[in-house]
């Protein structure tokens, strides 16, 4: 029966590893997506690199906006549409209104289309980086600073950036109580 | 002397008679048992939801139930006839066979067999109760897609703790299976002369142990993201639903071969001892199977093609799916080839194992059009999906427990059933799920989607079609039900090897077999 008991041993650390393998498959997916530059996923952080050389190149970005779960906002880019130049920073926002009758804590979520320009879309400051609380009626602009590097491949038609805003109030007032 | 010994004897077979001799059970052959009748329980509760579906979906409009009620018997029905007719299925035939097939007395770990059964009841308790609660059952479909499942009632903590309950049951009855096999074989039976079912269900139990633990990862997930604050699928706090998608899908594939790798083995024994010749290939179907059970670990993301994969992923899950097309037909190639001038008979077992061939093979067929990412953009979530997995669970996995059932009764009972009842049950049942699952071709690839409880009139015709079948195939089971009954009340009339062409150990025990298998190893050359 000593056999027997290793190997049970030995398919209990397989399920145990097994486990253990579904939760680093969160990481791994990130990472995955972060280097190919799959799922549209762009920095969450902002860039700090170096200056951009300018390029002579013009390319239209197109700004969308999605609210979540139809939450009590108004959530709209100020300008739907932008022809920038490769390698020079542009200044836009979007304006976001609290139609409810309290104070919201929201978030947004960053998305580019096609998903493998998204490495190319560098953010020097974006809203999408914290977190906004927006009292009741109060409206508010919220902005974003962009250069697109100068490496972006030259078959490319629009870039399309999306935000989605998700209202976390119950999440936020919730972590306060703790 | 003699009366001493058996007095022994008889010491040693004390046990509790009535209920308690079932709760307190650790014989390999009553853990069987009641893995069996519990599967026949969920099989008729599964189906009665299925019947609920086909009722409402007889004709356009809603006439019977309220769309949200639709959705949790489409959800219920996948998980109770997943979790609960399918598997514990396999798992009691496992229980039945494999000591008496390896030449074993007993399963190597009996009170954790007790225990892999026992949880269950309880498990389908809680899962069953979610209907009686004020914001109903789980309506998110079986895989629980995010934000969906979420969003849902409170049916979702309960669903996720039954489904945690059964990965452990799953868990310890395939680390037993192991245990069993690679130990307690007996002298002489080396692996590569296991007999076939028993191949088939290592390869299996090493499957659960790999995917079970991933499912019950995916699942811890969503609930700390409803209940405790994580976001690991809630897009507002940077998690990604689609990552649910592929670890769930990591799990789903190797699952739906452990509803299916068993059945291949079960056919593999039947099909021989029907055409009196050996298992052609057997080497071959050892690989094949090993080869299924890796390449499910890399095909998981066909099930969504369409989320937004990159083309590079898309080529690789379309050829990955693909190739497993091969081991299938080596299989399928090695049955046909061992009927080939065999001295063919067609009782009952044989008749559901030749049905199983052709009609696998047809979901097999239509698995392989799904494969083709650009195609699969038309087929996606439509009727031509739920056609393909009901032509494999169906006709493949459920024949393959029916034509198992038919062809060890005589061996568990000693007992005969009725040959003509047999075949009359085959061929309601065979002439019915085809007219339930194949009108679900069509109106699939004319673009009804599933999972709706409402359609567009022009698909009307197919499923009422469709809907007739449903209701002939529910009734044919309760002639199963009775053909079962009726054989368990004749006299024990059965010979030791029941069938002319069936070989194995099993077949060298008495009929009915004794309450332990093989208390002394039989030799194996």
């Amino acid at each position: 029966m000593k056999s027997v008991k290793s190997t049970i041993t030995k398919l209990s650390l397989v399920v145990v590893a097994m486990y253990g393998f579904s939760y680093a498959l969160v990481p791994i997916y990130d990472t995955f997506c972060e280097i190919t530059g799959l799922n549209g996923k762009t920095n969450e952080v902002a860039y700090t690199g170096s200056d951009i050389e300018k390029e002579n190149r013009f390319i239209k970005i197109k700004f969308i906006s999605n609210v979540a779960n139809s939450a009590p906002l108004y959530f709209e880019p100020a300008v739907t549409e932008m022809t920038v130049q490769v390698g020079k920073p542009y200044n836009t926002h979007y304006v976001m209104k609290n139609n409810s009758t309290k104070q919201l804590h929201t978030t947004a979520s960053p998305s580019v289309t096609p998903g493998k320009f998204a490495e190319y879309f560098k953010k020097i400051e974006c809203f999408c980086f914290n977190q906004q609380t927006i009292d009741s009626g109060e409206v508010k602009d919220l902005g974003i600073q962009f250069v697109v590097d100068n490496d972006l491949p030259t078959n490319i038609g629009d870039i399309v950036l999306s935000y989605t805003m998700f209202d976390i109030t119950n999440k936020v007032v919730e972590a306060d109580k703790l | 002397m003699s009366t001493n010994i058996d007095h022994i004897k008889e010491e040693h077979h004390h046990q509790p008679s009535g209920l308690m001799r079932w709760i307190t059970t650790t014989n390999h052959k009553d853990i069987g048992s009641l893995y069996l009748w519990f599967s026949l329980l969920m099989f008729f509760i599964g189906g009665f939801m299925a019947l609920i579906i086909r009722a409402e979906l007889f004709q356009p409009g809603l006439q019977l139930v309220v769309p949200g009620f639709f959705n949790q018997m489409t959800t219920m029905h996948a998980l109770i006839m997943i979790f609960g007719a399918l598997m514990p299925a396999f798992v009691g035939l496992a229980n039945w066979q494999l000591p008496m097939m390896i030449g074993a007395p007993d399963m190597a770990l009996p009170r954790l067999n007790n225990w892999s059964f026992w949880i269950l009841p309880f498990a389908f308790t809680m899962l069953l109760s979610t209907l009686f609660f004020e914001s109903g059952g789980p309506a998110a479909g079986w895989t629980l897609y995010p934000p969906l499942s979420l969003q849902g009632g409170n049916s979702m903590p309960f669903v996720i703790f039954s489904l945690h309950l059964l990965g452990a049951s799953s868990i310890l009855g395939a680390i037993n299976v192991i245990a069993t096999i690679l130990n307690m074989r007996a002298p002489g039976m080396t692996l590569m002369k296991m007999p076939i079912f028993v191949w088939t269900w290592l390869i299996t139990a090493f499957l659960l142990i790999a995917a079970m633990p991933v499912l019950a990862g995916a699942i811890t997930m969503l609930l700390t993201d409803r209940f405790y604050g994580t976001s690991f699928f809630t897009a507002a706090g940077g998690g990604d639903p689609v990552l649910f998608q592929h670890i769930f899908w990591f799990f789903g594939h190797p699952e739906v071969y452990i509803l299916i790798l068993p059945a291949f083995g079960i056919i593999s024994t039947i099909i021989p001892a029907f055409s009196r010749k050996k298992l052609f290939g057997y080497d071959s179907m050892v690989y094949a199977t090993a080869s299924i059970a890796l390449l499910s670990f890399i095909v998981w993301a066909h099930h969504m093609f369409t989320v937004g994969m990159p083309l590079a992923g898309e080529i690789f899950f379309m050829f990955t799916t693909m190739l497993i097309a091969v081991p299938t037909g080596v299989k399928v190639f090695n049955w046909v080839a061992t009927m080939w001038r065999g001295s063919m008979t067609f009782e009952t077992p044989m008749l559901f194992s030749l049905a199983f061939i052709i009609l696998f093979t047809i979901g097999g067929f239509s698995g392989l059009m799904l494969a083709i990412t650009p195609a699969d953009f038309q087929y996606h979530d439509t009727y031509f999906v739920v056609a393909h997995f009901h032509y494999v669970l169906v006709p493949g996995a459920i024949f393959a427990v029916i034509a198992a059932v038919y062809y060890w009764l005589p061996k568990w009972t000693g007992k005969m059933y009725n040959e003509t009842l047999g075949k009359v049950h085959f061929w309601m049942t065979t002439v019915f799920v085809n007219i339930t699952f194949f009108p679900m071709h069509f109106v699939g690839l004319a673009g009804m989607p599933r999972r709706i409880p409402d359609y567009a009139v022009q698909f009307t015709d197919f499923n009422m079609i469709a809907s007739i079948g449903a209701f002939g195939f529910g009734l044919s089971q309760l002639l199963f039900v009775y053909i079962l009954f009726q054989t368990l009340r004749q006299p024990v009339t059965a010979a030791d090897k029941s069938w002319e062409g069936a070989e194995g150990l099993e077949w060298t025990l008495p009929s009915p077999a004794p309450y332990h298998s093989f208390d002394t190893p039989p030799k194996v050359d």
